[in-house]
């Protein structure tokens, strides 16, 4: 594995005796898109602010390439681009000063570096008008824009396509692939949106009342699940509970965790065993039955209302 | 840092209050310039300067005549008496019309609206990057935040003295068009010896010390701005302060603390004309030493409070 780009060491926020996060470990690698989940007030904003050094760590570090962006907070954070919750530009400018203002801020970000950056987030027509008269979709690729001008080699997004089209979305997802296959970039994205999260994302690292509670990959799931729908039910569950098979109920069969050869023995000894078999297919547990199985449902975090 | 700088003179002039501000600063020197030119070509002749001379001496003695006066009315009538004199021995006429330099004196004490301009953006420089959370957009570079606060203060500053220039410039061009250079000689008795005023270096001179409420206002105003992020708060208890600044110090004045306050000192014009402060045993040097030991204060609260916060705007 290569090395990882960013590390969050031990990384603890505490306001006013209140943990808001606790000894968070992470580590993010160039190439991928990690997406950061959590139900409402479990500290995605508070992790997401420390990572970009607009808060100050109570205990912990974040690093950045190798820098801590405690103590060298100027060479760190120029290899990060930010999007933190809606992209708030100057509204009194046009794009262009906008994008102009922030280059500014940046070493070697030329004039045909901005004009690179709008052309690729499909701006070219309106950049030069104020940013006021904006769409929250165009303002989403403004903010995208500013985040890219320097090539950053981290990217943080914020409930990025919060105010997008689907098209705007399905564009922006592709745009992210893009970038994290070509240059090489690591993205990190905080998103409610589980189905978004799910088509982006390689990664998943979910937090709960300020905890770690999992972080995995998405797409190869090691276990895989069948939905048999069979009658009588209590047959079938004798059956199952038999062969010493994991199952849950649902709908009017039963989900259970089965290897695929062992599907053909299983229908057997259910047809040989007089039952009604109705189906069998594979069954798919999405990101959305994974969080919430995970995070118990959608309790606010205990630790915020207290 | 340059760069910077150039950012905030950037957003500074995107926004239609900085030209408004600039706006009114010239309409307020135009239209008094205008009015006194309208009622100075009104006003009739009143026959030569020797007679009108002549008179003011006569007028003068007969007040000098009068019992009860004061040491220093005594003293003033005798000066105007000894001026009135020399300017009928050396054939020299008072300044009858208005002048470029006696419209700049008048001007000048319009660098109060400069001040509170100043003091306006001081205030909402910082404050209004949180209220519209572009904060986190500008403190999310490679710039410290250290760096970003200076950039903001100093763009102040600069906008402070591009209002000063803006303030002599048209001062100046509005005078000379209106009433020229102007004939005449002024006055004054430095020693008991008749001299020509020196108009210019007085002027410039009362340019400078109203620098002192001027800088003292606007690092009050950026500090409450950025410590409260509430621009509103920071105008209004700056302008509260300008306004009972005098009767906070009249109420203190019996205790010794009232020499400690930076309100007993920030209006350096006290000492203008050889004046000094109304608290006793306090002079120029000590007044500037509490001004500066404030202004540092000021500085490293603004400093601290914007380098330690947590933004969550």
């Amino acid at each position: 594995m290569t090395e990882p780009i960013v590390q969050l060491q031990n990384l603890s926020k505490t306001i006013r005796g209140k943990q808001l996060i606790q000894q968070l470990n992470i580590d993010l690698y160039p190439g991928q898109i990690t997406g950061f989940l959590g139900p409402n007030g479990a500290g995605k904003t508070t992790t997401i602010r420390m990572m970009t050094g607009l808060m100050h760590p109570t205990e912990g570090k974040v690093i950045i390439d190798g820098l801590s962006l405690q103590e060298h907070y100027e060479e760190a954070i120029s290899k990060v681009g930010v999007i933190v919750e809606n992209p708030e530009m100057y509204k009194f400018m046009s794009g262009y000063k906008n994008l102009l203002h922030f280059a500014r801020m940046h070493k070697n970000v030329t004039k045909e570096r901005i004009q690179e950056v709008v052309k690729q987030v499909g701006l070219e027509n309106r950049i030069h008008e104020k940013v006021a008269t904006y769409s929250l979709g165009m303002r989403q690729r403004l903010g995208l824009a500013q985040a890219l001008l320097h090539r950053p080699k981290f990217l943080i997004l914020d409930e990025p396509t919060n105010g997008l089209d689907p098209a705007g979305i399905r564009e922006f997802r592709m745009y992210l692939r893009k970038i994290a296959a070509e240059d090489n970039v690591s993205v990190f994205v905080s998103s409610h949106l589980l189905s978004e999260i799910e088509l982006m994302c390689d990664r998943v690292a979910v937090i709960q009342n300020g905890k770690l509670i999992d972080i995995r990959e998405i797409h190869n799931d090691s276990s895989s699940f069948y939905y048999v729908e069979a009658q009588p039910k209590e047959q079938v569950s004798a059956h199952l509970t038999q062969l010493d098979y994991k199952f849950e109920a649902e709908n009017q069969g039963y989900v259970i965790e089965l290897k695929k050869e062992d599907v053909p023995a299983l229908t057997a000894g259910l047809v040989q065993a007089g039952m009604q078999l109705f189906a069998v297919q594979p069954h798919q547990k999405t990101l959305e039955d994974q969080f919430l199985e995970m995070t118990g449902g959608g309790q606010i975090a205990e630790a915020n209302s207290k | 840092m340059l760069k910077l700088i150039q950012n905030e003179w950037m957003k500074l002039w995107h926004k239609k209050g900085t030209w408004a501000m600039v706006a009114m600063l010239i309409l307020v020197i135009l239209v008094p310039g205008g009015i006194m030119k309208y009622y100075e070509e009104k006003s009739s002749d009143e026959g030569s300067w020797q007679k009108v001379e002549q008179q003011a001496i006569q007028n003068n003695k007969a007040m000098l005549a009068e019992e009860d006066l004061s040491e220093a009315d005594k003293a003033y009538f005798k000066e105007q008496i000894s001026i009135s004199e020399y300017r009928l021995a050396n054939d020299a006429p008072s300044q009858k019309d208005g002048s470029v330099a006696s419209f700049m004196s008048f001007t000048s004490s319009m660098l109060t609206l400069v001040t509170l301009f100043t003091v306006i953006t001081a205030a909402s420089i910082v404050s209004s990057e949180f209220s519209t959370g572009t904060i986190k957009m500008l403190l999310t570079r490679p710039m410290s935040r250290a760096k970003v606060l200076t950039s903001k203060l100093l763009t102040t500053f600069i906008f402070g003295l591009f209002l000063v220039a803006v303030n002599v410039v048209v001062s100046a061009i509005v005078g000379l068009v209106l009433f020229g250079v102007g004939s005449g000689v002024e006055l004054e008795v430095v020693n008991g010896q008749v001299a020509e005023k020196a108009v210019w270096s007085d002027l410039a001179y009362h340019y400078l010390l109203s620098g002192g409420d001027f800088v003292m206002s606007t690092l009050f105003a950026f500090l409450i701005g950025s410590v409260f992020r509430s621009s509103s708060l920071a105008i209004g208890l700056t302008m509260f302060l300008s306004f009972t600044g005098g009767m906070i110090i009249m109420f203190l004045s019996r205790y010794d603390i009232v020499k400690y306050i930076w309100l007993t000192h920030s209006d350096l014009t006290q000492y203008e004309h050889g004046g000094s402060s109304m608290i006793a045993d306090v002079t120029m040097p000590f007044s500037l030493t509490v001004l500066a030991i404030y202004a540092i204060l000021f500085l490293i609260i603004s400093y601290t409070s914007f380098m330690k916060r947590d933004v969550t705007a």
